[in-house]
């Protein structure tokens, strides 16, 4: 009993630990990647090719002034950062890492909960972050900050609906909600289900892209038109902390997913000896984090109106057809 | 330990139902409105209600309640009511009704024993069930409820169309 809550206990602290120093660094790749696209050097003074340039700007963010604007709501104000920050994080909680070990006669699941709705907490907790935009923005009493949240509400409210039937096709197919059943579905078949859904999956790239802010879905802080939008009366670390949860927590979190549900999660070659699932379930889902980070650095930005158009107008009808075609095939060969 | 867990639920959900109707700020309001779903939300996960539990995040506590906020919040503030003090008058109307209300649930709990904490149940395939029931035995109240929900939603949009 009181090992087993110790476990749960190790679980949330490594992947707090790690999502926050993942999420920092994260900064250095993405300048880095960002230098190298436009052809510049990136971050490289500081350190060993720039390595030290998160600490240098951790130091910056923490230590400098950060005032609360006149007419502020100041309880809101913090809560906002919170609403921000902890459904990006909750969305780890049902991923997983690898398949379960035994360590002294008890079984060890690297995932923090495997529940059997495990996609439906992804879902929530995606759409559960928009609170702190949405609030963020009101409570500053700023009216560019207030423009980026109300923008940033119609995309995920909009994204959020295309997500869900997008995603409905991989959950047919696997049978259940369960990310551990979904990606031991795949092994049994030995087969990702990239192959039969490749419609749902450029789906869930556009959700993913939507959901976190990134380019070309990134008018809710539109720098030029915005002045970075939402956030834009938070100052030091309080700023901060809003792109690590949606630039940087929210892409690795819904790049495991999108891993777990079209790559396998952490099937493999067993190359690299007993870590290999660990080691497979990782590169697979930077790999989906550089693709959207050289996405960010390469496209232009969508109009606020045509977003939602492409959602409701296109991409929403595409999902349904999706998943009826699916639903046909499913119930007539199985 | 389900005890804890369910005491901690209880209380947090009693209180952001109580900040919900005492609190004078809509949007402060609003926010324990959304506190009590998540609670609610809470009760429903560890009762073993898991699909119910995660339906009230993503219905209620998402679609629903994000379109309260997005009102409320663009309310212009300088337009609002002041509150003008108690509201004697109204609170001598509406007394009869909490009197009645209160014997009503008195006798509730006295006849059907709903005091009691409720049981968690060992069901795992939740999904299952709920699908099964819904698309069988269900199947015409809900086809009736998804055309009231279609119907609501044209004259939602015919209300919210710009007039050309």
């Amino acid at each position: 009993m009181i090992i087993d809550v110790l476990i749960a206990l190790g679980k949330i602290a490594v992947v707090l630990l790690v999502g926050l120093g993942l999420g920092a660094y994260l900064t250095w790749v993405e300048r880095k990647v960002a230098g190298h696209i436009q052809a510049r050097m990136g971050p490289s003074v500081v350190g060993p090719f720039g390595l030290f340039q998160p600490i240098a700007d951790g130091v910056k963010l923490v230590t400098k002034e950060s005032i609360i604007p006149r007419g502020a709501d100041v309880p809101v104000y913090y809560l906002a950062l919170i609403l921000a920050l902890v459904p990006s994080f909750l969305i780890f909680s049902v991923v997983p890492f690898g398949p379960s070990f035994t360590v002294f006669g008890r079984e060890i699941k690297p995932i923090i909960s495997d529940v059997n709705i495990g996609l439906l907490i992804v879902f929530a907790m995606g759409s559960i972050a928009v609170y702190g935009t949405i609030f963020a923005g009101w409570a500053s009493n700023s009216k560019y900050a207030f423009i980026g949240s109300l923008r940033k509400a119609a995309v995920i409210v909009s994204y959020e609906v295309v997500l869900g039937f997008a995603v409905l096709g991989v959950i047919l197919i696997a049978g259940s909600l369960s990310t551990v059943e979904i990606v031991n579905s795949q092994i049994e078949k030995g087969i990702w289900y990239i192959v039969y859904q490749p419609v749902a999956f450029i789906l869930y790239l556009f959700c993913m892209l939507a959901e976190s802010g990134r380019v070309p879905f990134d008018i809710q802080e539109a720098e030029a038109e915005l002045v970075t939008g939402y956030n834009v009366e938070y100052g030091g670390m309080r700023f901060g902390l809003f792109p690590l949860a949606e630039w940087y927590l929210n892409v690795v979190g819904l790049s495991a997913i999108a891993v777990v549900l079209f790559f396998g999660g952490w099937s493999g070659p067993h190359i690299f000896g007993p870590l290999s699932p660990y080691i497979w379930f990782l590169v697979k889902t930077f790999a989906l984090v550089f693709f959207t980070l050289w996405l960010h650095w390469t496209l232009p930005r969508f109009q606020a109106k045509d977003i939602t158009d492409i959602a409701w107008k296109i991409l929403l009808p595409i999902a349904l057809l999706n998943v009826v075609v699916t639903a046909f095939v499913v119930y007539l060969f199985s | 330990m389900e005890l804890i867990v369910f005491i901690f639920l209880a209380v947090w959900l009693v209180l952001s139902v109580v900040g919900a109707i005492i609190v004078k700020n809509p949007v402060h309001s609003i926010l324990f409105f959304l506190s009590s779903v998540l609670a609610t939300a809470g009760i429903f996960l560890s009762l073993g209600a898991e699909l119910i539990a995660g339906l009230q995040l993503i219905i209620y506590a998402v679609a629903i309640v994000v379109f309260y906020v997005l009102v409320i919040t663009t309310i212009p503030w300088e337009k609002i009511k002041k509150f003008e003090g108690i509201y004697l008058g109204e609170f001598l109307v509406g007394l009869p009704f909490i009197i009645i209300s209160v014997i009503f649930i008195a006798l509730l709990i006295n006849k059907y024993d709903i005091s009691s904490i409720p049981v968690k149940v060992e069901i795992t395939d939740n999904v299952t069930r709920v699908g099964k029931t819904l698309f069988t035995y269900y199947l015409f109240p809900f086809e009736v409820a998804s055309v009231i929900l279609l119907i609501a939603m044209i004259g939602a949009i015919l209300l919210g169309r710009k007039e050309e």
